[in-house]
This record gives C-alpha cells, sequence and structure tokens, in this order.
C-alpha cells in the first residue's frame, strides 16, 4: 500500500469516506451505517418481545407499541438486511470477476448516501413527532388516517432509499456484464456474482412499482390527490398490488445473495466444488423470475376471487422447485467434503434446516384456502422470521465472520465466534418455533398485549426468553468485533487457507486498485485452479502497464443531502391546507415548506447539471507505483 | 504515461463511437438497464390509470370520453415521433463524425420537444378549467401522474439536451461526448415509446 | 480504459462505412414512414368509430408494432451487443403487461374474476 496507508488525521480520513468510489471503502460505508441500522431494528425487536413477555402488559402504550412494530419491520428490511448484503456485495463482486472497480464508482457512492440519508430522515420521525405506525406494509386505508407525519416520514424516507437501491442494482447488473477479467465467462462466475446479478434484476424491476407506490402515498397525503380516497374515486387495493409486486421480489432480492454467501461458504469448509453448479445458476435465475409472478399470495384474503387465487396459488407453490434443487445441491456439496467446522459454516449448515422449515410453512400458506385460516396470524409471524432470520441474517452473520478478513485483514476471533452462533441460533429456534403454535392457537399479529387466560402466556414468555438469547448473541458479537479491530493482528493472503474464488488470490488488504494485473480466468473456482494445477498465483491476462481509475468526489453526498432537505419541505407542505387529508388539516401551517422543498430538489439538480458539465476523466495509476507495492508485498511476505 | 486519447483524429474515429471506451460502453448497458426498469415504472403508472380511469365522485365530474379531443393528441404524437426520429439523424452524424449537423438535429429536436411541450401544457389548463384537475378525482390523480410523470421525463430530456448542446459547442465531438449524446438520443426515444402507449391507452382507447 | 484500439481506417473501408450508413438511414426513414402510417390508421380507426370490440385489440396492436419499430430500429436494438438488452427489455415489456391486466381484472373488490 503506497498512497493509501499513511497515516492520515481524523477529519482527512471522515473526508475519504465522504468522497470515495472505491467499491471496498463504499462496502465499508454500507457495513457501519447497516449494522447501525441493524442493532437500532434489533432493539425495536427487544421492546416488541418484552411488551409481549406477560399478559395485559403496559411496557408500551399501543400506540408506542404499533410505531415500534413499524420501524421494527421498515427498519430490518430497508436499512439493515438489504444494505448489509449489499456491503458483501460491493465487497466482493468486483474481486471475484477481475474487475478494478464497479462499472459506476459515482453511481456506487451516490446509492450509500441515498441509503444513509434515507435511513437517517426515517428515523428522525422518533424525535419529530412520532414514527410511522401502519406497519411496514404501510397498506394506505391505514395509511391514510394515520395522524401526523409518521407515514409521511416513511414514504419520503423509503423513497430516498430505493432511488439509491435502485442506482446500485443498475450499477452491479452493467459491472457483471462489462466488467469481467478474460476468460470469466458468465458460467464460471462464482455463486456469490451470480446471485448478485439476478437479485439486482430483480431490483430494476421491483423497486420503480414501490417508487410510484409510495408516490401515489405521498401525493394523497402531501398534494391533496385522491388515488386512495375512496370519497372521490380512489381505492386502496392499488397500494397492496403496488407494494406486493414490489414487496414479493424484494424478499427474494435479500435471501438470493444469502445463497450465494451460503454457496462459497460450504463449497469452500467442504473442500469440495460446489454440487450442481449449472443447476444453481439455473435455479437462481428461475426463482427470480417466479418471485415476480407470486405477489398476489399476500392479499388472498383481499377477495381476488378463486380463479386469480388458484393462478397465484400454483405460481407460489412453483418456486419450492428451484429452491429445493437448491437445498439438495448444497447437502451434496457438503456430502463426502472434508469438512471445517468454522463459525461461517456453522452458520451455513444450521442454515439448511432453519430454512427449509420457513420454506414449509410457505408452501403451506400458498394453498390459498388455508391461507384464510394463517393470515393476520402469528403464524405468519414464524413463518416470514424463519425465512428471513434463518436465512438472511444467518447469511449476513455467515458472510461477515467469511469475509472479514477480506474487508479489514483481520480476524474475528473464533472462539467466541462459536459461541454467539451457538446462543444465536438456539435464541433463534426458542423465539419462534413456537411462534408458529400461537397462531394456530389463534393469536393474531400486530396486537400490541393479550388477555390472560387465553393459553398464550408460557409461549409469549418463551419467545421472549429466546429473544433475549439473540440480542446476547449480538453482544457477544460485537465484543468480538471491538477485540478484533483493538487488536489489529493482520492476516496474509489466503487467510482461511481454502479459498476458492479469485477475491482470495489478493494480498489484504486488498491494494485499491485490486489487481496490478487482470487476471486470466481458466475455469469455475480461479484460484482454486491456479492452486492445485499452478504455483498458486493467478496468471496476468495483460502486461504491468498504467491503468486508469476514477477520481473521488463530494457530489454524492451533496446530491443526496439536497433531496434530504427536500424531504421536509414536502412533509409539511400540506400541514394544515384546508385541501389536505384530514390525518394533517389540523397541524399548524408552515409556509416555508415549498421553499425548503424547492431548495433541496436545487440542491439535487445542480449537483447533477456540475456532474453532467465537468469533464470526470480520471486518473492513471502509473506503472512505477503498482511495481513497488509488488515489491513491497513480497517483502512482507518473506 | 499513457495519454487521454478522448479527442481522436478523424481517420482514427470509431465506427461506433459511443461505445468505443470502457466507460461508454458502461453508460451503454446501464443505461438500457435503466430503461428495463422504467418499462416497470411506467406499467405501475399504466396499471393504476386503468384501474381509476372510471373513478370519479359524483355524475357531473367529467371522463376521458367528455375530455379528450384526438386532433390535439394527432399532432402532439407527431410533434414527438418527430423529434424522435431528428434524434435519430443527429446520432447519424455523430457516427460520422459530423460535429456542426449533430448540433444542428440536437436543436431541432429540442424545438420539436418544445412543441410538444407546449402543447401539452396548454391541454393541461384547458382541463383545469374544465374542473378536471389533479385533486377534482381518483380519475384526475391517475390521469395527470401519468401524463405528468411523462411530461416530466420530457422537460429532463429536453434540459439534458440543452445542456449537452452548450457543453459540448466548446469541447466538439469525442468519444467522451459521444457517449453522453448517444445515451440522450435513447433517453428520448424512450420517452417517444412511453407516448406510443399513452395516446394508444388513454386518448384512443378512451374516446373509442 | 479509455484507450481506443482502433486502426486508423483506410479511405475504401470509410467509404465502406459510410455507404452501409447512409443505407442505415434508408431504413430508419422507412420506419419512420411506417410509425406515422400506424398513427394514422390507429387514429383513423377510432375517428370513424369503428365497433369497440374491433378497435381495442387493433389499435393495442398497432402500438406494439410501432414500439417494437422503434426499438428496432430508432434505439438499435436489432444490431449486435444488444442480446442482455433484448432480454431485459423482453421481461419487463412481460412484467408491464401482467401488471396492468391484473390491474384491471383484479382491484375491484365488486367483480373479481
Amino acid at each position: 500500500m503506497a498512497s493509501t496507508a499513511e497515516k492520515k488525521g481524523f477529519w482527512s480520513v471522515i473526508w475519504e469516506y465522504l468522497t470515495t468510489v472505491d467499491h471496498k471503502k463504499i462496502a465499508i460505508l454500507y457495513l457501519i451505517a447497516g449494522g447501525i441500522f441493524f442493532l437500532m431494528g434489533g432493539i425495536e425487536a427487544m421492546l416488541i418481545r418484552l411488551q409481549l413477555a406477560i399478559p395485559n402488559n403496559d411496557f408500551l402504550s399501543a400506540g408506542l407499541f404499533n410505531e415500534v412494530l413499524t420501524m421494527h419491520g421498515t427498519t430490518m428490511i430497508f436499512l439493515a438486511a438489504m444494505p448489509l448484503l449489499f456491503a458483501f456485495m460491493n465487497a466482493t463482486v468486483p474481486l471475484q470477476i477481475g474487475a478494478r472497480d464497479v462499472a459506476f464508482p459515482f453511481l456506487n457512492s451516490l446509492g450509500v448516501w441515498l441509503f444513509i440519508f434515507g435511513g437517517i430522515f426515517l428515523n428522525l420521525s422518533w424525535v419529530m413527532g412520532g414514527a410511522p405506525d401502519a406497519g411496514w406494509t404501510s397498506y394506505a386505508s391505514l395509511a391514510i388516517d394515520s395522524p401526523g407525519h409518521g407515514i409521511d416520514f416513511y414514504a419520503i424516507g423509503l423513497q430516498i432509499t430505493g432511488f439509491g437501491t435502485l442506482i446500485s442494482g443498475i450499477n452491479f447488473i452493467t459491472t457483471i456484464i462489462t466488467m469481467r477479467a478474460p476468460g470469466m465467462t458468465y458460467m464460471r462466475m462464482p455463486l456469490m456474482t451470480w446471485t448478485t446479478l439476478v437479485a439486482s434484476v430483480l431490483i430494476v424491476f421491483a423497486f420503480p412499482p414501490l417508487t410510484i407506490g409510495i408516490f401515489l402515498l405521498m401525493f394523497d397525503r402531501m398534494f391533496g390527490s385522491s388515488f386512495f380516497l375512496v370519497e372521490t374515486g380512489g381505492n386502496t387495493i392499488i397500494w397492496e398490488h403496488l407494494f406486493w409486486i414490489f414487496g414479493h421480489p424484494e424478499v427474494y432480492i435479500l435471501i438470493l445473495p444469502a445463497f450465494g454467501i451460503f454457496s462459497e461458504i460450504f463449497s469452500t469448509f467442504s473442500r469440495k466444488r460446489l454440487f450442481g453448479y449449472s443447476a444453481m445458476v439455473f435455479a437462481t435465475v428461475l426463482i427470480g423470475f417466479f418471485g415476480f409472478m407470486v405477489w398476489a399470495h399476500h392479499m388472498f384474503t383481499v377477495g381476488l376471487g378463486p380463479t386469480a387465487n388458484a393462478i397465484f396459488a400454483i405460481a407460489t407453490m412453483a418456486i419450492a422447485v428451484p429452491t429445493g434443487i437448491k437445498i439438495f445441491n448444497w447437502i451434496a456439496t457438503v456430502w463426502g467434503g472434508s469438512i471445517e467446522f468454522t463459525t461461517p459454516m456453522l452458520y451455513a449448515l444450521a442454515f439448511i434446516p432453519s430454512f427449509v422449515m420457513g420454506g414449509v410453512t410457505g408452501v403451506m400458506q400458498a394453498a390459498a384456502p388455508a391461507d384464510y385460516q394463517y393470515h393476520d396470524s402469528y403464524f405468519i409471524v414464524a413463518h416470514f422470521h424463519y425465512v428471513i432470520v434463518g436465512g438472511v441474517v444467518f447469511g449476513l452473520l455467515a458472510g461477515l465472520h467469511y469475509y472479514w478478513p477480506l474487508m479489514f485483514a483481520t480476524m474475528l476471533n473464533e472462539t467466541l465466534g462459536k459461541i454467539s452462533f451457538a446462543l444465536f441460533v438456539t435464541g433463534f429456534h426458542v423465539t419462534f418455533l413456537i411462534q408458529h403454535f400461537l397462531g394456530l392457537w389463534g393469536m393474531p399479529r400486530r396486537v400490541f398485549t393479550f388477555l390472560d387466560g387465553q393459553g398464550y402466556n408460557t409461549a409469549n414468555l418463551v419467545s421472549t426468553i429466546g429473544a433475549f438469547m439473540m440480542a446476547l448473541a449480538v453482544i457477544i458479537l460485537l465484543v468480538n468485533i471491538v477485540m478484533t479491530v483493538a487488536q489489529n493482528k493482520r492476516v496474509a493472503r489466503d487467510p482461511w487457507g481454502d479459498g476458492r474464488t479469485l477475491e482470495w488470490s489478493l494480498p489484504l488488504p486488498v491494494p485499491y486498485y485490486n489487481f496490478a494485473q487482470t487476471p486470466l480466468i481458466r475455469g469455475l473456482d480461479a484460484y482454486w485452479i491456479e492452486k492445485k494445477e499452478n504455483n498458486g498465483q493467478m496468471l496476468p491476462a495483460e502486461s504491468l502497464d498504467d491503468f486508469h481509475m476514477p477520481n473521488n468526489s463530494i457530489l454524492p453526498f451533496i446530491i443526496s443531502a439536497g433531496l434530504f432537505i427536500a424531504g421536509f419541505g414536502a412533509l409539511y407542505l400540506a400541514s394544515g391546507r384546508e385541501w389536505a387529508i384530514e390525518a394533517v388539516s389540523d397541524l399548524p401551517q408552515h409556509p416555508w415548506a415549498i421553499w425548503v422543498l424547492i431548495t433541496g430538489l436545487l440542491i439535487t439538480f445542480i449537483s447533477m447539471g456540475i456532474r453532467s458539465w465537468k469533464d470526470d476523466l480520471g486518473y492513471y495509476v502509473t506503472k512505477e507505483e503498482v511495481l513497488n507495492d509488488l515489491e513491497e508485498q513480497e517483502r512482507g511476505g518473506k | 504515461m499513457a495519454e487521454m486519447e478522448y479527442n481522436v483524429p478523424s481517420e482514427r474515429w470509431p465506427s461506433h463511437p459511443e461505445t468505443a471506451t470502457h466507460e461508454g460502453k458502461n453508460k451503454f448497458y446501464g443505461f438500457w438497464i435503466f430503461l428495463a426498469g422504467e418499462t416497470t415504472l411506467f406499467a405501475s403508472l399504466f396499471a393504476t390509470y386503468l384501474a381509476l380511469k372510471d373513478s370519479v365522485p359524483g355524475d357531473d365530474h367529467l371522463l376521458a370520453a367528455d375530455l379528450f379531443a384526438l386532433e390535439l393528441a394527432f399532432v402532439m404524437t407527431m410533434f414527438l415521433l418527430t423529434s424522435s426520429l431528428t434524434s435519430v439523424f443527429a446520432v447519424h452524424h455523430m457516427r460520422n463524425n459530423n460535429f456542426s449537423k449533430m448540433q444542428l438535429w440536437l436543436g431541432i429536436t429540442v424545438l420539436l420537444g418544445l412543441g410538444f411541450l407546449s402543447l401539452e401544457i396548454y391541454e393541461f389548463i384547458e382541463y383545469t378549467h374544465l374542473g378536471h384537475t389533479f385533486r377534482s378525482s381518483a380519475f384526475g390523480s391517475a390521469f395527470y401522474f401519468l401524463l405528468g410523470t411523462h411530461g416530466a421525463h420530457v422537460v429532463f430530456g429536453l434540459i439534458w439536451i440543452t445542456m449537452l448542446i452548450i457543453r459540448n459547442a466548446k469541447r466538439g465531438l469525442s468519444v467522451y461526448t459521444a457517449a453522453k449524446v448517444h445515451t440522450a438520443a435513447l433517453y428520448w426515444h424512450f420517452i417517444d415509446v412511453v407516448w406510443v402507449f399513452i395516446f394508444t391507452i388513454v386518448y384512443l382507447l378512451g374516446v373509442v | 480504459m479509455a484507450e481506443i484500439k482502433q486502426e486508423p481506417m483506410s479511405q475504401k473501408k470509410l467509404e465502406y462505412i459510410r455507404r452501409e450508413r447512409t443505407k442505415e438511414m434508408r431504413l430508419q426513414l422507412i420506419s419512420f414512414a411506417m410509425m406515422i402510417f400506424l398513427t394514422f390508421i390507429a387514429f383513423g380507426l377510432v375517428a370513424l368509430d369503428f365497433d369497440e370490440a374491433f378497435v381495442t385489440p387493433v389499435v393495442l396492436g398497432l402500438a406494439f408494432l410501432q414500439v417494437i419499430l422503434q426499438f428496432f430500429y430508432f434505439m438499435h436494438m436489432k444490431d449486435k451487443g444488444h442480446e442482455f438488452i433484448k432480454l431485459m427489455m423482453l421481461v419487463g415489456m412481460f412484467f408491464a403487461i401482467s401488471f396492468c391486466v391484473t390491474f384491471v381484472y383484479i382491484v375491484w373488490i365488486g367483480a373479481p374474476i
């Protein structure tokens, strides 16, 4: 490391991160911001479980419970799970395909700042007059009537993060199509890259409907339109459709990259090639496509009619087939392998039974008539926590341990890792297994309390105890992270010893230009091939020469800040106006709102104009600098 | 030190200047993928419009058949279709390395776009006088949101192309600027694609 | 990355490419004429008050035809290097149609299919 590892002042590090376009630093930004939101969502979950620990509890008021519940769901899905996955996608995908950066480094930075500003906007609702309280699905019939500005925070916050996500999706697809190293054909891409590609395609098609849905809600609440106002002809079912057209692909956007992480971990720690690679790819694409054709299974009880319900029920059941293919391929990968029980591998192994349980209850709900029974009960809560926690969160924790050395060039402590694994997995099953039964016994979801003598007492207490085990596991994980960062014990290339894919062939910490020479890819598991058939060095596909890198820029930060400011303008626009909906028409007027809105949008559009106006040609990394770095690595290696 | 080679001499002008550089190629793919996302964006708008097009609070509210004038929609269509052709001309001259003609056709595209936009504004004002507004009914909201989003795309495109004409006036044609012009042209065509569905689904099927 | 891998073109090759481009321009003009023609028919069918059951599918078909022309000729989707793009647009269009169909048929509680 020549120029970046020099001792820098605190402010210059901050400035570096504000302006960075380096995918590895952006990954760290996603990890930190997503991690903080994950902790906030976790605290909200603890509040929910505390409230429900005993019958007739008054720890939280009913209204506050609704807010906590809404923010728990929204934060976990939009601000924790997805950004954390983006962290790992950013950290690995360009390295796995042999690229020096993503296709649009500037947009990558814009994506992370939009997400951070959107997340802050949403969470400011806690201190600015109340959080949203209509559930993370924010059905219009509830959302339109919710008094105060909570729902407006939801709408604008998600709109801003949504733009960021869409931009990141486009960026990843383009990167994977155009930036692959010579020899890296589509069918040689690691599964993490494949799942990122398919998840990004889903993002590109699924987020625009959400954008429109949220615009409808914003216009109704802030600009006096009547999409959802029944008295002027509106129809709230439109929101449900638009939300689930987005919402169902969204769960695949979450789970597919987690599948990718698990696939990498299974083959690395079984020291075997992934079983049925092409079937895995095919299944991934199929899941992605089917994921779009099933959204109405969230709406079976709306009254769509038997024909529509039947179509969506069958399509939903069909998804179990490619998912089953994946499960069996993972088992076959581990089967007969030389297994090493590291923390990531433990999470991956625990994922298989947990996720299968979530999948099976999913197929149960796909049967539309049976769903009338499960609908809006704790059975549903148990189901989606089994797939989201047992699938996505296990994937994130596995990925955190697995990719930590790649991102920070240190290793998380394995003993602490295994302790927190044991606590987390046990706590997870204790919390959610019992909720299936709570649902079947009749406990509805989203209730803030229950009465004594309904038979829910013990089960709810068990569930709460499990939740605290998970919280303890996360605390141990945090301790582990702090210890690792404080010790700062550097590891060298290929720290797991069994790295198969291209990213492990790089020296740690990874140089800012990633590859001194673009590598030549000779097959699936490119690095493993070179280890077995060669000297463990990637063959270069180009001679050592100067190469081109993008410039840093502060503009993404400013563009996002502009939208953040404009958000407050839009938020207060309808307060106290006579054309506004009842929920906000009693509030005091804010005549300045329109000017805040205009100022914010001007900041955004002028910065975009500046970006377009200026020639941004990047700079060249010289051959001499790269040679210096290579020599230093050589010396460090000896 | 390798030199930036954006300004290539005319005998080495590539046959596809917009994708000649790596950045240009990325831009080309990335923008197409963005347009794919825009299809579902507009699909959601069309779907919302189709669901709400007959939803008004009372019988005294005007519906599509009472409002729309085919003549105006036809003239607007001609403006936008022709502007799509003129941007094809601009790209043609860009590939032929003919900077001044490219600028000329881009300018004509902007003028035609302005023609379309002023007709649309005129139309909206007319409807507002008839009591058909964004807030009058669900039909009104859906109509103005669909047409307004398309109109906002037109405005954005006009500003974009105008800025390109001005910023490139000094810089001339290079593979760097060619990629920018090509992206803007793609965007402009897509606006026309959306309009084809608008005049069919909103106007023609509205009065049929 | 910024380097252009373009050899200097011989005069002959340049002339050949120019000729090809002129040919292409002719195609573009033809497709423009067809678009105008299709638009005329669509507006004409509606203006002449044909039966709704006949006009609706025909007009929609004409719109799709026109959009295909726009995509393949004006936006050069017929050229090489557009394979992934074609796939993306096709999938996008498929989703678009399915959204519209569901919104037409199953948004109303009153008349579900």
